[in-house]
């Protein structure tokens, strides 16, 4: 009996999961310059503001991540300029990353990761949230990997360069230099805290949180000295409270230090001047992939006939001069079928694979889901 | 879309298909896995070069270049071909499907050997003989043919093709019943009573398209076709035997509506109790019946599928998917496509066409030999006259 289709037995299929890599590197210009401001949307709200990797109008831009401010009850007051939606934006990144307390009170952001009693040591009143977008981070962000370069003092140019003046600038590398070993869980999963450097021994020094897998980045305000934001004369970048008397519009973007601009600057505002501060974000995601293998086995005795009109000629095979010559066929596809023969799942080889009563194969059909 | 790089290693580039993930979207434990099938859509085996001067390192080098496609996610669109598997390796010719488009047995009586007028019906394309029939009293319709199968979608719609009023008479005569024919108009409706009226039907021959080997040789029984599936799309129409008007019960349907029949019985496989169209080995048919050959290969045959179709309700009632996927003409125009007269026929219309319109849609009706996996596609026109 003729036959074109053919089982699949128990050892044919394979379930495996396979965890997949990628190396992300964001630019500082991307956040800071290249695209004149055109890929930063703000919204009437203020509450954060979107990165994107291309104007965002444009169909081809896509969103890279968000950045946005906010602080704790300990420190808000009504007198700070939009106290509530800072306040709002801190309590609420600390209800979604860290939670609650025992007494069911939110948490504040810890930088040395120690959410036990009543640790009052590291803890993040101001922060900076760096919200990447589930398009880069995928799964998750890989531990160990995740590095920003940065000037945490004095102010800088458009894209991030070191400013001319004032000369208080320092560029670092923060990362989560310890995560390969050291990592902790919290609600939103996996966290790792960041260093300023790798030498830290006792935690002390951490100055955020990243969040692996809610793909967050979390920063404290005290990392920022001196000045704050940028001192480009041509737009309002960074602090910039509206006091066209202390900074015109194209003055010479007088700076504040980052406690001043916390208190009396926008979100909006607060974002502005951090994205200029970036040098370069770098971090390697995760694609946790579950695959199903299907191994296909084709002994030698089968599939050395075909079906296809040209196989043929006036009932004849084409490909046989007499009786005794060998069948042979060229196999292109692999169809996957379901019991009751739909087709559900289809595989091309990249060039035809000859088959002959002389040869064996096992083609590998992998989908991954 | 596009084609694979082939400059490297062999890759294999692998997607489910839209019913694949309709299926598992469904969750319900549909999307099963359980076998396999190899195909080879891209080659021409045409370009085998078996008598190549440099030898038989040469005779596929050709074939083995040719560029391979990605994979479509379309599940009808993919392994149109498919590989089979037959044990031994000494065969040298192979079975193929082609569509029957010589059966007539008008004619043949009971007497002759034959199955009687209106026994069994025909399976050809659609033909209307109208002016041809000079002197007769039908010459103010114009002859018309199309190759493929008409699907009255109701009996207005039948009876406005296959009956014609004469100038002379109030009577509307079938063509039929006159000597004048009316080919492959099927009657895509409950007929009721009238089922013996006309059974026009699709058939399709399964056998070696050769003259080297004469039909008395016999298809070996590997090669032999059991099982036939047949696909169309189910918004259209369903399946039904030649002699029942019940549609028979569909596989599945898949997300694109293409409903799906897996036929063995006898009720369309070598139809039982019929001395024909079942195809015989023992001598050709014309040998029999001279001028009336149904057969469609010169070798050994194997076995014939017969069915017919059924327009679905919303085909039948409605207009809506003709205005949405079809085509309309108004019955009187010049060159319509079922023939009608646009004017000279002072009785013609009273009762069938005039005023109304031809409306039609056009498609394929996909047969694949199950065990064999070759595949036929037959044109099919659903038509309908309002």
């Amino acid at each position: 009996m003729a036959r074109s289709f053919k089982q699949l037995l128990g050892d044919d299929v394979k379930n495996t999961r396979t965890l997949l890599h990628e190396s992300i590197p964001i630019t500082g210009t991307i956040s800071s310059g290249t695209y004149d401001d055109n890929n930063i949307k703000n919204f009437s709200h203020g509450m954060f503001q979107n990165v994107y990797d291309y104007p965002y109008l444009s169909s081809s831009a896509n969103h890279i991540f968000d950045i946005t401010f906010g602080y704790s009850s300990a420190i808000s007051a009504s007198t700070h300029t939009q106290n509530s939606k800072k306040l709002n934006v801190y309590n609420q990144m600390a209800q979604t990353l860290v939670g609650y307390t025992t007494s069911s009170a939110i948490r504040t952001f810890d930088s040395d990761g120690d959410y036990g009693g009543d640790d009052s040591q590291g803890r993040m009143y101001e922060c900076f949230f760096l919200n990447f977008s589930r398009l880069l981070i995928k799964d998750e962000i890989k531990k160990n990997t995740f590095r920003l370069k940065m000037y945490t003092s004095g102010s800088v140019n458009d894209g991030g360069s070191q400013a001319s003046t004032p000369t208080l600038t320092e560029l670092q590398t923060l990362g989560d230099y310890k995560s390969a070993t050291q990592f902790r869980t919290s609600p939103a999963g996996d966290y790792g805290l960041i260093f300023t450097s790798s030498a830290d021994g006792n935690n002390t020094g951490s100055v955020g949180l990243i969040f692996y897998q809610a793909g967050v980045a979390v920063l404290t305000s005290s990392i920022f000295q001196e000045q704050f934001g940028t001192n480009t004369t041509s737009r309002h970048k960074g602090y910039y409270d509206g006091d066209t008397t202390t900074k015109g519009p194209l003055g010479l973007g007088l700076m504040r230090g980052v406690q001043a601009a916390i208190t009396s600057s926008t979100i909006q505002s607060m974002a502005d001047g951090f994205r200029h501060t970036i040098d370069s974000i770098d971090f390697n995601n995760t694609i946790e992939l579950n695959s199903t293998i299907y191994f296909c086995r084709i002994n030698h005795n089968e599939f050395n006939y075909s079906s296809n009109p040209t196989f043929t000629s006036a009932g004849r095979l084409v490909v046989k001069n007499n009786v005794t010559d060998l069948p042979v066929t060229y196999i292109t596809t692999v169809g996957l079928y379901s019991p009751d023969n739909e087709l559900l799942a289809v595989a091309k080889l990249s060039e035809p694979i000859r088959k002959d009563p002389n040869t064996e194969l096992t083609l590998r059909v992998r989908l991954d889901y | 879309m596009a084609f694979l790089d082939n400059s490297g290693d062999i890759i294999l580039d692998a997607v489910l298909t839209d019913t694949g993930r309709l299926r598992l979207a469904q969750g319900d434990g549909s999307f099963k896995i359980t076998k396999f099938a190899l195909g080879d859509d891209e080659i021409n085996y045409g370009l085998y070069n078996k008598n190549h001067s440099s030898g038989s390192a040469y005779y596929d080098l050709e074939i083995l270049q040719t560029p391979v496609l990605e994979a479509f996610t379309n599940n009808t669109s993919n392994l149109k071909s498919k590989l089979v598997t037959i044990s031994r390796t000494n065969i040298l010719y192979m079975p193929s499907l082609k569509l029957n488009k010589t059966v007539k047995y008008t004619g043949i009586s009971t007497a002759n050997g034959g199955p009687g007028d209106n026994q069994e019906g025909k399976s050809l394309t659609f033909a209307r003989y109208g002016a041809s029939q000079s002197g007769a009293n039908y010459n103010s319709s114009a002859d018309v043919t199309a190759d493929r199968f008409f699907i009255a979608v109701d009996q207005d719609t039948w009876d406005a093709i296959y009956q014609y009023r004469t100038n002379q008479s109030s009577t509307n005569t079938p063509f039929a019943q006159s000597n004048y024919r009316t080919d492959g108009l099927l009657q895509g409706f409950n007929v009721g009573s009238d089922t013996a009226q006309q059974w026009d039907l699709i058939r399709v021959d399964q056998g070696i398209d050769t003259t080297q080997l004469p039909p008395a040789v016999g298809l070996d029984s590997d090669l032999l076709e059991t099982a036939f599936i047949i696909e169309s799309d189910y918004r259209l129409g369903r399946i039904k035997p030649p002699d029942a008007n019940t549609p028979t019960a569909v596989n599945f349907i898949d997300d694109d509506n293409i409903a799906t029949y897996y036929l063995t019985d006898n009720k369309y496989v070598n139809p039982a109790g019929k001395a024909h169209p079942a195809a015989t080995n023992t001598k050709p048919e014309q040998d029999k019946f001279s001028g009336n050959n149904p057969q469609v290969f010169d070798g050994p045959r194997g076995t014939t599928l017969h069915f017919r179709v059924h327009a679905s309700q919303e085909l039948q009632q409605s207009t809506y998917l003709f205005t949405q996927i079809g085509n309309s003409q108004l019955a009187t125009a010049t060159g319509n496509i079922c023939g009608f007269p646009s004017s000279g026929s002072p009785n013609f219309g009273d009762n069938f066409v005039k005023d109304k319109t031809i409306y039609w849609i056009d498609t394929t009706v996909r047969v694949v030999g199950a065990n064999t996996g070759y595949r036929l596609d037959i044109p099919v026109r659903y038509i309908k006259v309002k």
